[in-house]
């Protein structure tokens, strides 16, 4: 039970929820006990299959319910073989339905797990399937909840049969992006996109810094920072120069954490680390502590290794 | 340009843990047939077993019950040996593994066909070493987790291809050092528990990037003390358990504030009913109470009996089936 409020009722309230809810209880005791009585694999019943559609309808969770109905699609599909002038228009047609059926479920609940495997089982099993339109509707989709994960897989899996150039992708998450730098599902998406590489990885530092900086309490892009200056193919000047624009940037915005964690990344890696930027991090650490309490065991495990450092480049 | 933190504001949090309303709570679960919750829910039935019943055990409680054991054996699938949610519902790996894990803490997995299961999981690896849910074709790093996990509690392991199984679940990782459902797949502290479990089960915890993960399963944690299971989402208990889990079996559980997510599961509890619910002021269930629970044990509630990061099962029960999942230190 995720997200349900508990709601105050008065007994009144309270008995007459009871009442309804004991006869949706009734009605989904019958109905399941009529569609498992009546389940074969080389035959259907149509009222079973309507009764199935309407609970499914209600709660798209109930695995067993969506293999019943891949049963029966098989055995239309066996069906259609047989009729050599109508078959595949009648399949169609069936199919189009079941996949009518999956967007009702998800618009109740857009997570189902069941109802997406569903939609894309139906799909591979279609005689005419238009690859197309389910990647445009489904790319529409993304722009109600620009979050959800099922729909971002079940859109890689559409974009593997219909194909895409990977500079489209690149532009789309660009767009993305550029609509919306505080996603953290579009900057995983482009990770995903094409390795990092010494011709690619200035310019997603670029596209990077200009997020962080507009939005600094913004989480998300700083991961996809941090995974950029791991990089081993950035220029040492480049980093000076990044190290010096978070530099100003913190004096902007001397409480954001963020920006002491990048400066950590960048003197911590390989170019910047010298006896300098060593001392330096030691500071950042301690600073970390007091802004960001909560992670004060992370911190210090790092300011540890950090004075270890140090006090051998003392020595 | 400013960002809205998303996250909840805790009042009157509860300075106990109720345990005894909790176990009313659990044990009047299963006595009300008619109860619309319970009766709704029937096609995950084992899966709701296991949830209350590892609740009750970390509650000390002893849950051996031989109506539980023969309702499980009802539901094994002859045929492909796999285990249903319920009665005259499909088998499916999750439902498996939840009734091999309740039968094992019972000391009764001969109840069931065990070769049978054995044979169920392996039918259900692919080429590529993934595993799909069941026959229909579904594939995600859960059932990876639920391959290897049922396996191991039974000692048959070596059923599958574990070296395909792990190159499976290695192509899953992120960016960000974390795991998805599938290739490329996001970011998500529940399939980066499930991976980190499997790898745990399968000793290939050397192929994670340790501190890259830890940094980011720490960043879950919120101002409330409670913990996400992705950048900018908000808190639900059962990532109590998703990320600390994780968290311990990457040896960095202390990267976290202790008494500030023991303090959000507190006020996660119903003083009236009694359960944890995802989030303060919403229903309870058995599922976010053992999340609960089991987080409280992990961050050394010795009034809960010591939990298995890797498992979600009684530290006993894996000690003495001579169990002994990777955990880095």
């Amino acid at each position: 039970m995720h997200g349900r409020l508990k709601v105050k009722t008065t007994e009144e309230q309270r008995i007459e929820k009871h009442k309804q809810q004991q006869k949706k209880l009734a009605a989904y005791r019958m109905g399941m006990k009529q569609i498992l009585s009546t389940r074969s694999i080389d035959s259907y019943e149509p009222e079973s299959l309507a009764i199935c559609t309407q609970i499914l309808s209600g709660n798209p969770d109930i695995y067993t319910l969506w293999n019943i109905r891949k049963e029966i699609i098989l055995i239309e599909i066996e069906k259609s073989k047989s009729n050599d002038i109508e078959g595949e228009d009648q399949l169609t047609k069936f199919l189009d339905n079941e996949i009518g059926l999956t967007e009702t479920c998800l618009k109740s609940n857009p997570k189902s797990y069941g109802a997406w495997h569903h939609r894309y089982w139906v799909l591979l099993h279609h005689p005419n399937p238009n690859w197309t339109r389910e990647f445009n509707l489904i790319s529409m989709y993304l722009s109600y909840d620009d979050r959800n994960f099922h729909v971002w897989d079940y859109r890689r899996l559409i974009l593997q049969k219909k194909g895409e150039t990977l500079e489209n992708e690149i532009k789309f998450s660009t767009n993305l992006l550029n609509e919306n730098f505080s996603n953290y599902s579009s900057w995983h998406y482009r990770s995903t996109l094409r390795k990092l590489d010494a011709d690619t990885v200035g310019n997603e530092l670029t596209l990077v810094q200009n997020a962080v900086f507009t939005d600094p309490a913004d989480s998300s892009a700083w991961f996809y920072l941090r995974w950029v200056l791991s990089h081993p193919n950035i220029p040492c000047g480049d980093k000076e120069e990044a190290l010096e624009s978070f530099e100003q940037l913190q004096e902007l915005e001397p409480e954001c954490k963020w920006v002491l964690l990048a400066k950590c990344w960048l003197t911590g890696s390989l170019c910047l680390n010298d006896k300098k930027h060593v001392d330096k991090r030691v500071e950042y650490y301690q600073q970390l502590i007091k802004l960001d309490p909560q992670r004060k065991g992370q911190y210090e495990d790092y300011l540890k290794a950090a004075e270890t450092k140090k006090a051998v480049g003392d020595n | 340009m400013a960002t809205l933190i998303k996250d909840v504001k805790l009042e009157n949090v509860p300075t106990e843990v109720l345990f005894d309303k909790h176990k009313e709570f659990l044990q009047s679960y299963e006595k009300d047939e008619n109860n619309y919750e319970y009766g709704m829910t029937d096609y995950l039935r084992i899966s709701g077993m296991y949830w209350g019943l590892t609740a009750l055990e970390l509650m000390s409680i002893n849950t051996k019950n031989q109506k539980v054991i023969d309702f499980i054996v009802k539901c094994q699938d002859p045929e492909s040996g796999g285990i249903s949610g319920c009665i005259d519902h499909d088998p499916h790996m999750l439902h498996t593994l939840s009734a091999v894990q309740i039968l094992v803490t019972m000391d009764e997995v001969n109840a069931i066909d065990v070769e049978g299961v054995v044979k169920y999981v392996v039918s259900n690896q692919q080429e590529d070493g993934s595993f799909t849910g069941d026959k229909w074709g579904e594939v995600d790093t859960r059932f990876s987790f639920t391959a290897v996990a049922t396996l191991a509690l039974l000692n048959r392991l070596d059923a599958i291809d574990v070296k395909k199984a792990v190159e499976f679940v290695q192509s899953c990782m992120n960016f960000d050092g974390g795991f998805g459902s599938r290739p490329l797949s996001e970011s998500h502290a529940g399939l980066i528990y499930c991976c980190l479990g499997f790898l745990s089960i399968t000793n290939s915890l050397h192929i994670v990037e340790q501190d890259t993960l830890a940094w980011w399963l720490c960043e879950r944690q919120l101002s409330s003390g409670g913990l996400n299971g992705r950048p900018e989402k908000l808190p639900d208990v059962c990532y109590s358990w998703w990320v600390l889990s994780s968290l311990s079996i990457l040896g960095r559980i202390h990267w976290i504030n202790h008494s500030a997510i023991q303090n959000y599961i507190k006020a996660c509890q119903d003083v009236e009913t009694g359960g944890f619910s995802d989030r303060p002021g919403n229903v309870t269930d058995p599922y976010h109470t053992l999340f609960g629970l089991a987080g409280l044990g992990l961050l050394g509630d010795e009034r809960i009996i010591k939990v298995n990061p890797t498992f979600c099962m009684p530290q006993a029960v894996i000690d003495k089936l001579g169990l002994k999942p990777q955990i880095l230190s």
